[in-house]
């Protein structure tokens, strides 16, 4: 055992020493294979690896010492308008992020000691004219390269090491469209991926992939008509024109079946007036490919492998855009699982997207009865016509779930994932699509939040079996926290909450085992890494997203007076 | 010379109050607008505060309104100076003073 331990030591001082030795230079030599490698002291896209899974296997840090828990350092991006909402990425140490206007910073993972900026200098007239804007939820690391998408449009291939710009390429006509990327890019196979926002804008909703070496753009895929005439046919009087999709949250790579799987957005307008007879009335009649879906393409040239569109024919907004994507191996069946916005879990063979099982999350749920768990039919389905609709539709149009992530623990097989709890009235309207002199949301309904029928508005962590959507424990929180969790193999899940508290939960069994204040809301990214031979966990704090703009006017306080134009980045660690 | 006094005419004949917005197309249709785009951030088509504030029984100026509308505020409501004229803006404005309980 001695002889063991000084084995490893020897080993490690080796590792740490040429680790200090490389340092920037070397952090952005990363390829798949070393993403899917997957060092645990390193956190190389946006889920941790390809797999999904947003854990660390790191221990150091476990439910035995979390207690002992304290701030290491921090560090403020500054022009935080609309909070901080990106996941941090680390690479040998140095640890990377994103902040408001895609300012991008490169800062010693051990110390917080910067090693450089980018400051890009947006379209800021744009910009104001914008609605979901000027967040910036993350990048990408490849090649010696970071990766950043901007709100007007374009997609940068930084010097990992100096942040100076590689190449620039613009993919997406802003001015005209309003739209731009606010999710962070996915590095795969020398090739960068990003969707463009588009549910709501009346546009074709693309998906874009560059080459990672020049930013010469590969292939697009648009997610409304997609590939083929039988696609566009599902969208009555070519309304795919101005059909909205998109993919603003970055999917994942399978390298089996060479392909990046991807959640499109929802169908513009997001309310429909065709009643049941949604396939030949309405303003966009037919089942809307490939909205609301999830969609396997093959990395090199776009083409679509295989599919499963969760809402056919989405009526409530609630897109495949926002969830993760969750490798999992059981009992010789490979499965993907994959978040509705609904806060219907879907779970599918990874091989060609058949539909395996769906589960629900939460419990106030009536836009379907059910949606049938071996075939994905959507059973008892409410679709409206024009005027004030009876009653109250759940989830509200914030989902279910939103485009925080969950995490899987492969240790002890549990999904970790907040639901949340909430409804709305609305009245539906005709509408027109604006797309001159730019385009403007067309959201199709005046509406507003509403209690759910269990009693108040509520959100809840579960940790359940991915597969079968079995409960093992849950812990209510009295307002959904709207930030990413994280797992950890120290038998920790720590979750971020929208009143500013970083709290963290024996992850077998639900106990909290300790909390601190971050000083303002969460709604972004947490991972956990090691630089120097110890353990750090990053958090982003800084409120102010869509969905947490009803916060101030549901809940009151601390949501009224909490800055909406904040954001630190904190990070803990032991003493 | 003839071309001259056309593009004077011109010139002089299109109020430049918004420079995108076109000057002769149908007046604004209100409610529809709200429930295209508008009521995303203002409830219940401005009836109650949501992502944005109740514009029913509003206690800002027309003056506030107007200028609100057209450069918007930062990281809370876009800027639709471009998209809406003057004219427009007075049809909103209108409706928001108009608007009561359901």
């Amino acid at each position: 055992m001695k002889h063991r331990l000084s084995m490893g030591v020897s080993a490690l001082a080796i590792v740490v020493g040429s680790l200090l030795a490389t340092g920037v230079a070397s952090a952005g030599q990363v390829d798949s294979a070393r993403i899917e490698a997957n060092d645990p002291a390193d956190w190389l896209t946006y889920h941790g690896t390809y797999k999904g899974y947003d854990y660390s296997a790191l221990d150091q840090i476990n439910a035995g010492n979390v207690k002992d828990l304290q701030v290491a350092w921090s560090h403020i991006p500054g022009h935080s308008t609309r909070g901080l909402q990106s996941m941090p990425l680390v690479a040998d140490g140095i640890l990377f992020y994103t902040g408001s206007y895609s300012r991008t910073f490169a800062l010693d993972g051990a110390t917080g000691a910067l090693k450089w900026s980018f400051l890009p200098e947006l379209d800021d007239a744009l910009v104001s004219r914008q609605t979901h804007s000027p967040y910036t939820r993350g990048l990408a690391l490849g090649e010696g390269k970071a990766f950043v998408g901007t709100v007007d449009g374009r997609l940068f291939g930084l010097d990992a090491a100096t942040g100076k710009v590689i190449w620039e390429t613009k993919l997406i006509d802003s001015q005209k469209l309003t739209v731009g990327f606010t999710g962070a890019p996915l590095y795969a196979k020398g090739t960068v991926i990003i969707g463009a926002q588009g549910g709501e804008w009346p546009y074709k909703g693309p998906i874009f992939a560059v080459d990672a070496a020049t930013g010469k753009k590969k292939w697009e895929f648009d997610t409304a008509g997609g590939d083929s005439d039988e696609a566009k046919k599902t969208w009555g009087n070519d309304t795919w024109r101005v059909g909205g999709g998109g993919g603003w949250m970055p999917g994942t790579y399978d390298s089996a079946t060479n392909a990046v799987w991807w959640g499109t957005a929802n169908p513009s307008p997001l309310y429909d007036w065709s009643g049941a007879d949604y396939k030949t009335k309405g303003a966009r009649p037919g089942d809307n490919l490939y909205t609301s879906s999830v969609v396997a393409l093959d990395v090199d040239t776009g083409k679509l492998k295989f599919y499963h569109q969760e809402l056919p024919h989405d009526a409530w907004d609630f897109d495949s855009a926002p969830g993760e994507f969750i490798s999992i191996d059981r009992d010789g069946k490979n499965y993907m699982v994959h978040p509705n916005k609904s806060g219907f879990i879907f779970v599918y063979d990874r091989s060609n997207a058949k539909v395996e099982n769906v589960w629900p999350l939460i419990t106030n749920y009536n836009f379907v009865k059910t949606i049938d768990p071996k075939t994905g039919e959507l059973i008892g389905r409410k679709d409206f016509t024009e005027g004030k609709a009876d009653g109250i539709l759940c989830p509200h149009i914030s989902g279910g779930v939103s485009w925080n992530s969950g995490s899987y623990n492969p240790k002890n097989g549990l999904y970790y994932k907040i639901g949340q709890e909430w409804c709305m009235t609305l009245t539906v309207s005709k509408t027109t699509p604006v797309t001159e002199p730019q385009a403007q949301l067309n959201i199709g309904a005046d509406f507003k939040i509403a209690k759910p029928p269990t009693g108040e508005i509520y959100g809840h962590l579960d940790a359940r079996d991915p597969i079968t959507g079995a409960k093992k424990w849950e812990v209510k929180f009295p307002e959904p926290p709207m930030a990413s969790v994280l797992s950890t193999g120290g038998n920790l899940v720590f979750v971020p909450d929208s009143r500013g508290t970083l709290h963290a939960y024996n992850a077998d069994t639900g106990a909290e085992l300790w909390s601190h204040s971050d000083g303002v809301g969460h709604q972004g990214g947490i991972i956990s890494y090691s630089a120097g031979g110890k353990q750090f966990i990053a958090v982003t704090a800084g409120f102010g997203g869509m969905a947490s703009d009803d916060f101030g006017p549901t809940f009151g306080e601390p949501y009224k007076s909490m800055p909406r134009d904040e954001g630190v980045l904190m990070v803990y660690s032991l003493k | 010379m003839k071309r001259f006094f056309i593009l004077l005419a011109v010139a002089f004949s299109s109020p430049s109050f918004a420079d995108d917005a076109p000057a002769d197309r149908k007046p604004i249709d209100v409610p529809q607008l709200f429930a295209t785009t508008c009521g995303w951030c203002h409830s219940n088509a401005g009836r109650a505060e949501g992502k944005g504030p109740q514009l029913m029984n509003t206690a800002r100026s027309d003056d506030f309104i107007r200028n609100r509308i057209k450069n918007g505020k930062e990281g809370k409501m876009p800027a639709f100076g471009a998209s809406f004229s003057d004219a427009d803006i007075d049809a909103i404005i209108a409706y928001i003073h108009a608007l009561k309980p359901e």
